[in-house]
């Protein structure tokens, strides 16, 4: 069998790490490792070219504080937009999550009312509803294609999926995208949107498991069956969220 | 007139001790509904009262209890508050427990760390005031997120609080954190720096724990000679003048703790020692020959015939550093892990993936516990150590742990707060808040 190998595009990684996301890239490629599959991280900064960026095979990005944000928006729109708008439109798959989620959508609508533009790559827009609502944070349960998959939430800013969108998972317990339509993040293409923190992968590593699989089998163009790993840490720290409701 | 909520608060208190409730906060919040100035009341009454406030997100405990030390060894009467009331309602209970029923105070210092989300609060209250005060700042780093929001905020708030104080109030803070630094020299305020010795420094890439790693002042990359740990160590911004300056490192001071950060601990009581009260060099280090730690910041505990050292680790840096204090004493060391996610321990255990817990990979066991401990033995596992058992009961956890460790070795707790405190109740038997 030839050896199979996969190139991980990590966006910003000292500057969107804030919440324990790198957590994901450990688990994509420890997962990765574990079935003999050869990975390469390719961390890509403001200082990184487009190329670095257009050889991915899987991409992750993660969320931070506010100014890191602000440096990474300005990135965004001037060099690498383009890039990350074809690979996702081209079914390369991704995990983007929080601040990475909502830079994707069409707009983000400041606390203060100012509107700053979104990539507009994903069919959303995000809203926050001004200094004095509520952050949204806590344990929040989804059910996503009948699995329940578990994390944890912390944002100020309410996502609202476009007609077109479909939503990640279902929210069974705690907020979403904002908190009223029961709707959590987004799939669009092969890529995810999502609040979840927690980080989402490790606990949840059937995900981990889909976008490898998605991302080696667009590289191969084969159909490709993942070996079986031994996941019943993940699973009882699952349980443990799962117990308290 | 601060009698009135003095004697509620008093009574509060006895109320609390007879039905053994906290009576570390319930007295000040009850009082401060009666008298929202209470403290700049009670300082008004008592003009000669130094006040010292310590903040930062790691070694507030630890600095606190090494300043009231040194200053009892010279003499002086010091109270300071519990560890776990360092928001307004706990200052307040702590200044109604050492008033007197008129309000007057019988001491000649007050030390007292604080919430570093409550500083701004608490400084406020000092606004006015003509007390001789110092605030030393340690350290800003990410922390319970959930809680705390994010860092970038914290640093505004606190420096927009400093910014009020009067102008003759002493800052003793980290010249080695950049936005510390950055505070210090726009807080207006008599500003005197500590840091650590280059020789405790190194060139490292950039860690996964850091949070300000642009410059204050412009937004640019700053560029970092050395670090120390984090985002702390010798840095320059590239596009504007600001950068490191020289600070004050008490080369000649020992480390009765172990671990780097607690040098920084060191020189910033040193540095306000010194600046605040012209403690002489060789008086610190007296006290620190004989300086025990606060409770399960560092603390060596014997149980059934075995050697356990109680580390807290709250938070990335925390834990980072914790680990390399371990590893600093033993390299293949026994570790028992407890990570629990309540209210005090933040909510929120994501955190876990940005500590470098593949430096353990030598350890000849690591145990976890706690609320989360399977979330802690997934990060674990997915560093690849061997060795590793997840045991749920704490109690069960801590005599598996300790089988383990032959009688020679040490077992090295690196505990979350609460799980901290459930430890020591069941190594010591007894409960300490």
């Amino acid at each position: 069998m030839k050896k199979l190998t996969l190139t991980i595009g990590w966006l910003y990684p000292t500057l969107m790490s804030t919440y324990g996301d790198r957590g994901n890239i450990i688990v994509l490629q420890k997962r990765c490792e574990w079935r003999g599959i050869d990975v390469k991280i390719n961390k890509i900064s403001i200082n990184s070219k487009n190329e670095d960026l257009q050889s991915s095979d899987l991409i992750f990005m993660g969320g931070a504080q506010d100014t890191q944000q602000e440096i990474v928006n300005k990135d965004l729109f001037e060099k690498k937009g383009e890039v990350l708008k074809k690979l996702i439109d081209d079914d390369i798959p991704g995990l983007y999550i929080c601040g990475a989620y909502q830079f994707l959508g069409k707009y983000y609508k400041t606390a203060d009312g100012k509107e700053l533009p979104g990539l507009g790559i994903f069919p959303a827009y995000t809203e926050n509803p001004g200094k004095n609502s509520q952050r949204l944070i806590g344990n929040i349960i989804i059910d996503h294609d009948s699995r329940k998959i578990v994390g944890f939430e912390n944002h100020g800013g309410r996502t609202y999926l476009e007609t077109s969108g479909q939503a990640f998972g279902k929210v069974l317990k705690g907020f979403g995208n904002n908190g009223e339509d029961k709707t959590e993040g987004i799939i669009y293409k092969n890529s995810i949107g999502s609040y979840l923190h927690g980080p989402i992968l490790p606990k949840n590593p059937e995900i981990a498991d889909w976008l490898i699989k998605c991302a080696l089998e667009k590289k191969y163009k084969e159909k490709i069956d993942l070996k079986k790993l031994d996941d019943s840490l993940a699973i009882k720290a699952q349980q443990a969220i799962l117990s308290r409701t | 007139m601060p009698h009135i909520p003095i004697v509620t608060g008093k009574t509060i208190s006895k109320i609390s001790q007879i039905t053994k409730r906290s009576g570390s906060t319930w007295p000040g919040h009850i009082a401060l509904k009666i008298d929202s100035n209470l403290i700049s009341n009670i300082l008004k009454l008592n003009p000669d009262l130094s006040i010292v406030l310590v903040a930062g997100t790691n070694g507030k405990t630890t600095t606190t209890k090494l300043i009231q030390d040194v200053l009892e060894t010279q003499g002086k009467k010091v109270f300071r508050n519990e560890a776990g009331a360092n928001l307004l309602n706990g200052i307040t209970s702590t200044f109604i427990r050492n008033a007197s029923l008129s309000g007057r105070i019988n001491y000649d210092t007050a030390v007292f760390e604080v919430d570093e989300s409550s500083l701004p609060i608490v400084i406020s209250e000092l606004k006015e005031t003509k007390n001789k005060t110092a605030i030393v700042l340690l350290n800003l780093f990410r922390d319970q997120l959930d809680r705390y929001g994010e860092v970038n905020t914290i640093a505004k708030k606190w420096l927009d609080s400093l910014q009020k104080l009067p102008k003759n109030t002493t800052l003793i803070t980290n010249g080695d954190d950049p936005m510390l630094r950055y505070i210090g020299e726009n807080s207006s305020l008599h500003a005197f720096y500590f840091g650590l010795s280059e020789k405790y420094m190194s060139k490292m890439d950039t860690p996964h724990d850091v949070d300000f790693i642009f410059c204050p002042r412009c937004g640019a990359e700053l560029i970092y000679s050395k670090r120390s740990y984090s985002h702390m160590g010798i840095y320059k911004c590239p596009s504007c003048k600001f950068e490191h300056k020289k600070t004050a490192t008490f080369e000649n001071l020992p480390n009765p703790m172990f671990g780097i950060y607690n040098r920084y601990n060191i020189n910033a009581a040193a540095l306000f020692l010194q600046k605040s009260f012209g403690v002489s060099e060789e008086n610190i280090h007296k006290t620190l020959d004989a300086f025990a730690p606060a409770f399960g910041r560092q603390e060596t505990i014997e149980y059934k015939n075995k050697k356990i050292f109680l580390l807290l680790s709250k938070n990335p840096t925390g834990f980072n550093q914790s680990i390399q204090a371990i590893l600093e004493q033993n390299k293949k060391p026994h570790v028992l892990l407890l990570l629990n996610d309540r209210i005090p321990d933040g909510l929120d255990v994501s955190w876990i993936w940005d500590v470098e817990f593949e430096n353990l990979k030598n350890a000849s066991q690591i145990t976890v516990s706690g609320d989360r401990a399977y979330d802690m033995a997934l990060r674990i596992k997915y560093a690849e150590i061997q060795n590793l058992s997840a045991i749920e009961n704490l109690e069960h956890a801590i005599e598996t742990a300790l089988n383990k460790t032959p009688a020679t070795d040490t077992l090295y707790i690196l505990s979350t707060y609460s799980a901290m405190l459930e430890t020591r109740k069941i190594l010591t038997g007894k409960s300490i808040l």
